[in-house]
């Protein structure tokens, strides 16, 4: 790929830092961590960022925060992070700051015997050696490649074979820093066969500078396992956010994604899942609210390789003032991964005349015996249900925001936990209210 | 003209029915070498050849500047390496120096009457099915046959001159209503718009031009019959087509080609500007040669074609049946700039062996008031693979605009894909968009209630897959529908897989 010199700078600005962090020896840590490291810089190295005209990128640019001098290594000097916790949610809480566990911070006394919450460096290294850099891959996806090449530490969970946590999981990671920063958290979580848990996965960051967070999540789900993800992104509207999830499951589990983009400057999630085992069912659903100048993107691909299995994907945004909205879902079944039933919904409201939004459902299909569809609208409120309110007293913002709501709530409404459910709707209020 | 089953394929497909790979493996009807005797350039692209084929065509200098200036333009894209690769397709890597870009059948023009037309090249038609005698006398279709690249027969002139409509080939536009070409060529397509529209800008042979004066409705479909007969020429055809002010068109447009080896690469430009109220209806029927089963041979078939609503009111409408061709990467599209405006694509693709298609349509509301239709069914069979691609953007201004999409796909196979890529851009609150596709197989349940009716499997197949496309065959002309469903039939007959 041919690239202006002003983009190679960006480029070798990350590749000296790594250098400079992690270039001659293994400083005690473990060889594959070391040749991991090594393996994603080299790929970063050769792909580099993708530009607008990468297929994938073609509606959203990080060049802006791209170009600030980022500092990747994590800024000791800042002062004890302050961590909200989901009110009146009982959950066991591990809290990572700057990528590393702390224990004064986390609530993880109750956890049943057998489950792990502890940093990447803490966890059994059979299982990280297994498992880590093997599902969101680093050799094709720059961002991914780039968290991969500065990997230290990270969030690790760990649920046994037949282990059902009643409990939800709530991992906090706290980022903090005075000067621009890039923040990269992991995250690993490994469900067991036949383990069940519900993970809560939120940043709190207090970053005085414009920021990027490039963030990546893997997560294994073996045979009849149950995993559910929440993810809230709330960041503050000088940070932007790269997110990469990627799953992996097994015969006859289950996994769904729940996601809710609230802020930042630039958001992009790219969502890979690979169901590669008959009997699968998988759900992505999300929600965004953009306003202000806010880009959100958001990139799913169900990689449906095997058989037998479900997929449902259901993502709504509400778009106001100049905020652009990109929705790109694919679903891809190949050959011979025959009887596969796909669904997937795309619903945009454009509140504002210099909002917009971008949706690309796609559908590859390589097998014949399949239920495969997408639906994606964009339009604005109904008029007539608008009048039908005011008719009965509602002010024009009250008639609004309470169809706003009630657009927002079916992808609320997916979430089991009440509390969060809760803070959801509470949060929804006041962005809506404002 | 049915061929054995490779082992291979009866392998393949074991799990289908007997009918189902009989149906695949047939061969293309509508192959033969029509023996004509033609003008030929030698192989190549330079200044030179644009030259030559300029002072072939009597080009006055403007047509030459403008050829020259796209050929720079195209060497510049070529030199860069800037060949469209964005498609879901497989391109072979087209040697554009080994192909003839000019090929005009000899005994040349300017014939008074049918009568004095080659034998030949009515002999060919006549096996087309496309009798021009007959269609003269019967169907009142009138017809610019296009063998190649030159018109060779041009029909009820006389009547159209009444209205007032100009109905010719390419070439004679340029000589008699200079005017108009200039005004109009490029204003929709112009040469910067791709590198297939730069290649054909720079080296178009012949193709049609139509206008329709202020108010008049054409009293018949206007049709041209392009055939690609020459081994190794391409075919750069050219087509305008403006309605001016409160005037109605239907335009026809239908292909088949000769089996042979070479690949052979047609590049066609289509422009359409409809004025206030106009509407223009444009239907194709592709059936250029698909390849054989191994997927050798075949056209690549890579047309721009788009139109646009001009005036306010304007209306235009794409409708197409593409069967032929190896690889299909078309377009067509429409530019809604007047305020209330329309813009309308029926699609039905299908594609069998080793066929690539990769079609659909650009929908770009800039007017207000404006609303877009696109239906697109596509179907799958053997071991090819078929792609909607479809863009629909509101722009900023485009208050009120309404668009409705849906694409379907079918799949007759398990080594076949089908793809969906919709592209929705919104920039407007006001605007309502939606957009639905699904995928899915002709049901067993569909046909065992056929066939507890009576009904034969394959004619169960047929019929199903006749009412998955009826909503587009039926926007369709008449006289044309009954070809569409005919070649459909023998398309299916000729293969599902």
């Amino acid at each position: 790929m041919a690239r202006g010199t002003r983009q190679d700078d960006v480029e070798a600005r990350f590749i000296e830092a790594h250098h400079r962090l992690f270039g001659p020896g293994l400083n005690g840590e473990p060889g594959f961590l070391h040749n991991l490291r090594q393996k994603a810089i080299g790929r970063f190295g050769s792909m580099g960022f993708p530009s607008k005209k990468d297929e994938a990128w073609k509606y959203t640019s990080l060049r802006g925060i791209l170009r600030t001098p980022l500092a990747v290594a994590p800024d000791c000097t800042a002062p004890p992070p302050s961590v909200r916790a989901i009110h009146g949610l009982d959950a066991h809480i591990g809290v990572f700051v700057n990528g590393r566990l702390h224990a004064g911070l986390s609530v993880l006394a109750s956890l049943p015997a057998g489950v792990t919450i502890a940093g990447l460096g803490d966890a059994p290294p059979a299982l990280v050696a297994a498992h880590l850099a093997r599902q969101a891959d680093f050799r094709g996806h720059a961002f991914v490649a780039l968290n991969t090449a500065f990997l230290s530490d990270g969030a690790f969970v760990h649920v046994p074979d037949g282990t059902v946590l009643d409990k939800p999981v709530h991992l906090i990671h706290v980022i903090s820093g005075r000067a621009p920063t890039l923040a990269q958290p992991r995250t690993l979580v490994i469900a067991g066969t036949g383990a069940q848990v519900n993970l809560i996965d939120t940043i709190s960051a207090d970053l005085a500078a414009p920021s990027l967070v490039n963030s990546v999540t893997e997560v294994f789900v073996a045979a009849g396992a149950r995993v559910a993800r929440f993810e809230v992104q709330d960041p503050a509207a000088h940070v932007s956010l790269v997110t990469a999830l990627s799953a992996y499951q097994l015969q006859d589990s289950h996994f769904q994604n729940n996601s809710f983009t609230f802020g930042g400057q630039v958001v992009r999630n790219n969502i890979a899942m690979l169901p590669d085992a008959a009997g699968c069912e998988t759900l992505l659903h999300g929600l965004f609210i953009a306003r202000g100048r806010a880009h959100v993107d958001n990139h799913t691909l169900v990689d449906h390789a095997k058989p037998d299995c479900y997929s449902a994907e259901n993502y709504r945004g509400i778009l106001d003032d100049r905020a652009t909205g990109v929705f790109n879902g694919k679903v891809l079944v190949r050959q011979d991964a025959q009887r596969i039933n796909a669904y997937q919904s795309n619903k945009s409201i454009v509140l504002s005349n210099t909002a917009r939004m971008f949706a690309k459902p796609e559908l590859e299909i390589y097998a014949d015996d399949v239920k495969c569809s997408h639906g994606a609208t964009t339009g604005q409120l109904d008029a007539e249900a608008l009048f039908y309110l005011r008719a009965r007293g509602l002010t024009m913002p009250q008639a609004r925001t309470l169809m706003l709501q009630a657009f927002a709530r079916d992808i609320v409404d997916k979430v089991p936990i009440e509390p969060l459910r809760s803070v959801l709707d509470e949060r929804i209020a006041a962005i809506l209210a404002r | 003209m049915a061929r054995p089953v490779p082992a291979k394929l009866v392998r393949l497909m074991n799990t289908d029915t007997q009918y189902l790979h009989e149906v695949a493996a047939s061969d293309y009807e509508h192959g033969w070498v029509a023996d004509l005797v033609s003008d030929t350039i030698p192989k190549g692209l330079d200044e030179d050849v644009i030259r030559l084929i300029a002072s072939k065509k009597r080009d006055p200098d403007w047509m030459l500047e403008n050829r020259l200036r796209a050929f720079r333009y195209w060497k510049s894209l070529e030199a860069a390496d800037q060949r469209p690769d964005w498609a879901h397709l497989t391109i072979p890597d087209i040697d554009f120096q080994s192909i003839s870009y000019y090929s005009a059948p000899g005994n040349k023009p300017k014939y008074e009457s049918l009568d004095e037309v080659d034998p030949e090249v009515l002999a060919t038609f006549e096996r087309l099915g496309i009798p021009l005698q007959e269609q003269k006398l019967l169907a009142g279709v009138a017809v610019d046959a296009v063998i190649d690249s030159v018109s060779v027969a041009t029909s009820f002139k006389d009547e159209l001159a009444e209205h007032g409509i100009i109905f010719c080939s390419f070439s004679e536009a340029v000589e008699k209503h200079p005017a108009l070409v200039r005004k109009y060529m490029g204003s929709v397509v112009p040469y910067t718009d791709n590198f297939y529209a730069a290649l054909n800008t720079a080296v178009f042979s012949d193709g049609s031009f139509c206008y329709i004066p202020p108010g008049v409705r054409c009293p018949m479909e206007l049709s041209t019959y392009f055939r690609i007969n020459e081994a190794g020429t391409g075919q750069f055809e050219r087509t305008l087509i403006v309605a001016d002010k409160g005037s109605y068109v239907s335009y026809l447009e239908g292909c088949t080609a000769p089996m042979r080896d070479d690949n052979q690469l047609h590049a066609a430009v289509v422009e359409i500007i409809a004025h206030e109220d106009a509407e223009v209806k444009y239907s194709t029927i592709q059936n250029w040669y698909p390849g054989d089963q191994a997927g050798t041979g075949g056209v690549f078939n890579f047309v721009t074609k788009r139109g646009i609503c001009q005036g306010d009111r304007a209306k235009i409408s794409w409708t197409q049946l593409e069967t032929g061709s190896s690889i299909t990467w078309k377009y067509p599209s429409v530019i809604l700039k007047g305020d209330d405006t329309k813009g309308e694509f029926y699609s039905v693709a299908f594609t069998k062996a080793k066929q690539q298609a990769d079609t659909g349509t650009k929908m770009l509301h800039l007017g207000r008031n404006t609303a877009s239709t696109i239906i697109s069914k596509g179907i799958s069979a053997g071991r090819s693979n078929n792609s909607y691609r479809g863009l629909v953007r509101i722009n900023k201004n485009a208050d009120n605009a309404r668009n409705f999409s849906q694409c379907d796909s079918m799949l007759l196979g398990d080594r076949c894909g089908a793809h969906t890529f919709p592209y929705l851009e919104t920039s407007n609150p006001t605007a309502q968009v939606e957009h639905e596709a699904t995928t899915s197989k002709v049901g067993e349940d569909q046909i065992f209630y056929c066939k507890q009716r009576g009904i034969s499997e394959q004619d169960a197949i047929k019929l199903i897959v006749s009412g998955f496309c009826q909503e587009i065959l039926a926007q369709l002309p008449m006289e044309f529908a009954v070809e569409a469903r005919k070649l459909l039939a023998i398309e299916l007959e000729g293969s599902v897989g």
